[in-house]
């Protein structure tokens, strides 16, 4: 799948996850939005949002650590893009 | 049309039931209509999963197998990776049974489950699920199909997802210390969330029809745990006053509130259906706590990592997840709510662990020290059993389960803190879950029988797939309870058997995903944890 068409489907999936969170990004999501900075995101909601993942892509039990994780440490903050990047080899595999 | 509702009433206990439809002096009855149901229906206690846990046990109610056929143990789901242990959560997509909802919808009945826990992701079903554990913010998009939460922000008065949903901040609380103040505020902060999803429960009834119709109420478990001094007969002190007073009347409140939601939806039901209560497990008094791992220490199966005073290891060390030195670690016990002990095995030479030769002598000697244990006031055993999984958690899951599962001789929840001295006694007794909860049946074609036989977990799924009119699949564990319906009824209705279960669709990752595991944040798994 290329990954503008991951993108793409990422920024469909987030904005109906978020359409509750009572607040508006300044302007629409693109590969540069950042879960945690942009979009408010809780570290409970990464959890909700990798099943979320894995039900639009159709996978399961994919290594999310290898996106969470760098050097035994749980990163900042992603972004669609970084996501998108970290998804490509396993929605081909599917 | 409704032929059968059913109300699950997590941790739902004969000890207090029985007193709440009891003429308590200045108290009178809390729930006359449960006392209705008890004197025209009939009841067993019910015999939960080997580890009484609300996921693994609900699940066993769901599916009608043991948690080694079904494959949820406990909260969350772990995974030993040799040098680490991965954590995450277990969801819908990790039950590897057919559910009850999946068997009568392609069975072309309808349904409706709301607040069960391990039904997010909402599978496929005809008919509408709206899951419980999930919070607000995520209960849209888990709730089936997607237009009931906007039918229900329509049409339910004051509907509040906020109200309604899972609140990890808060309920992590349910086995903390609380002062006074904050205990009273905890249990009435479940008043309004029970109302929620009696109104939620109340507009699909009443709108839907869904030829079963199931509702949970959780407040039952989170009380217990919190206020059980105030609610088991043998504790709850003879004339309260101030903070005591107070305490009893917010869960006589609670109680009083939960009759008649049950009494509305059995109206709603009408008089042709059949109306079934199961609890998970039961309540009991816990009077001491065990530091599981700290006694492991002291055996030599375990040592604890160096605390390095980093923001990482002092948060591990504030965590309910064991921080250890795994290069120097056999035995250890993972989470409190487990209740169990993981014995590590080398996958090869050198690696960390005991070898595979020597893996039952390691476990026998391991259950012998456990049972060694005494009490340090009575001199009693500690532990009042200990359970080798293949016996008590046969299937194709078996060893995702804890090597051994420990029950305590007061059924409470271990610790897993670092802590010393390993046993010490509570200041109070506090609820824990007992594994006898409660099965119940009411109204047409069922026998008012009073109690009957100990029955079965597993026993709740075929149960109710038979108050439907459908077979019973031949591979489920459990049996239906035959006398829990008159004999004219069951005439003409005898037993069905079916085929076996279908294979849930989602559990077929590739090999190559298989192989691999997701991994999630730490610090989020520390809200699931039953502390001490």
């Amino acid at each position: 799948m290329a990954p503008d068409t991951i993108i793409a489907r990422l920024i469909a999936l987030l904005e109906d996850f978020t359409q509750d969170w009572d607040q508006e990004p300044d302007a629409g999501m693109s590969a540069d939005t950042l879960l945690l900075a942009d979009l408010g995101f809780e570290s409970v909601d990464i959890i909700q949002l990798t099943v979320a993942i894995e039900e639009e892509f159709k996978l399961f039990r994919t290594p999310f650590d290898k996106l969470l994780m760098k050097d035994g440490r749980y990163v900042d903050d992603l972004s669609i893009g970084q996501i998108a990047t970290f998804l490509q080899p396993y929605v081909q595999a599917a | 049309m409704t032929s059968t509702l059913f109300i699950g009433l997590d941790g739902c206990t004969f000890t207090v039931l029985n007193e709440m439809v009891k003429d308590l002096p200045g108290e009178g009855i809390t729930m006359p209509f449960m006392k209705k149901v008890l004197e025209g229906g009939v009841r067993a206690r019910l015999r939960s999963t080997p580890n009484p846990l609300t996921p693994p046990a609900w699940c066993s109610i769901m599916t009608g197998k043991n948690p080694g056929a079904h494959g949820v143990f406990d909260f969350i789901r772990a995974e030993d990776k040799g040098g680490e242990v991965f954590w995450t959560l277990y969801d819908a997509r990790d039950v590897d049974s057919e559910m009850i909802w999946s068997i009568a919808s392609r069975k072309k009945k309808s349904v409706a489950a709301l607040n069960f826990p391990l039904t997010a992701p909402p599978p496929e079903v005809n008919g509408c699920i709206v899951p419980g554990f999930i919070p607000a913010k995520h209960l849209r998009r888990n709730t089936h199909p997607r237009e009931l939460f906007e039918r229900l922000k329509q049409n339910v008065p004051d509907f509040n997802p906020k109200e309604l949903a899972w609140d990890f901040d808060n309920e992590k609380q349910a086995l903390e210390v609380l002062s006074p103040e904050d205990t009273e505020k905890w249990v009435r902060y479940h008043l309004p969330r029970e109302e929620q999803w009696f109104k939620v429960a109340e507009y699909v009834l009443e709108n839907d029809k869904p030829d079963l119709m199931a509702v949970m109420f959780d407040g039952t478990d989170k009380i217990q745990h919190q206020a059980w001094p105030s609610l088991d007969p043998a504790l709850v002190p003879k004339n309260p006053q101030g903070h005591d007073l107070a305490m009893r009347q917010v869960c006589l409140e609670y109680f009083r509130n939960l009759d008649r939601y049950i009494e509305r939806l059995v109206s709603l039901a009408g008089p042709e259906a059949q109306v079934f209560f199961a609890s998970d497990h039961g309540f009991t008094a816990s009077t001491d706590v065990l530091r599981i791992n700290a006694y492991l220490a002291e055996l030599g199966y375990l040592t604890w990592a160096e605390n390095d005073g980093s923001e990482q290891a002092l948060r591990r060390e504030a965590s309910d997840f064991a921080n250890l030195d795994w290069s120097k670690t056999t035995a250890y016990c993972r989470t409190p709510s487990s209740n169990g002990i993981h014995i590590r095995v080398a996958e090869k030479p050198g690696d960390p662990g005991i070898s595979p030769d020597d893996y039952e002598r390691f476990r026998d000697k391991l259950i012998a020290d456990l049972k060694a244990l005494r009490h340090p006031i009575t001199g009693k055993a500690f532990v009042a059993d200990v359970l080798k999984r293949e016996e008590w958690f046969p299937g194709a899951h078996m060893k995702e389960a804890c090597d051994l599962t420990l029950v305590l001789h007061d059924h409470g929840f271990v610790s897993i803190r670092n802590l010393s001295p390993s046993v010490v006694q509570r200041p109070t007794p506090a609820g824990t879950h007992h594994p006898d909860g409660i099965f119940l049946a009411y109204g047409k074609g069922i026998a008012p029988r009073g109690e009957v036989d100990l029955q079965q977990i597993v026993d709740v799924c075929p149960t109710l797939l038979h108050s439907m009119g459908l077979s019973v699949p031949s591979d489920l564990e459990g049996q239906v309870a035959l006398n829990f319906f008159d004999e004219g009824w069951l005439q003409e209705h005898p037993v069905k058997q079916g085929a076996k279960t279908r294979a849930v669709a989602s559990r077929a990752p590739s090999e190559e995903m298989d192989a691999q595991e997701r991994q999630q944040m730490i610090e989020q798994l520390q809200m699931l944890g039953y502390m001490e």
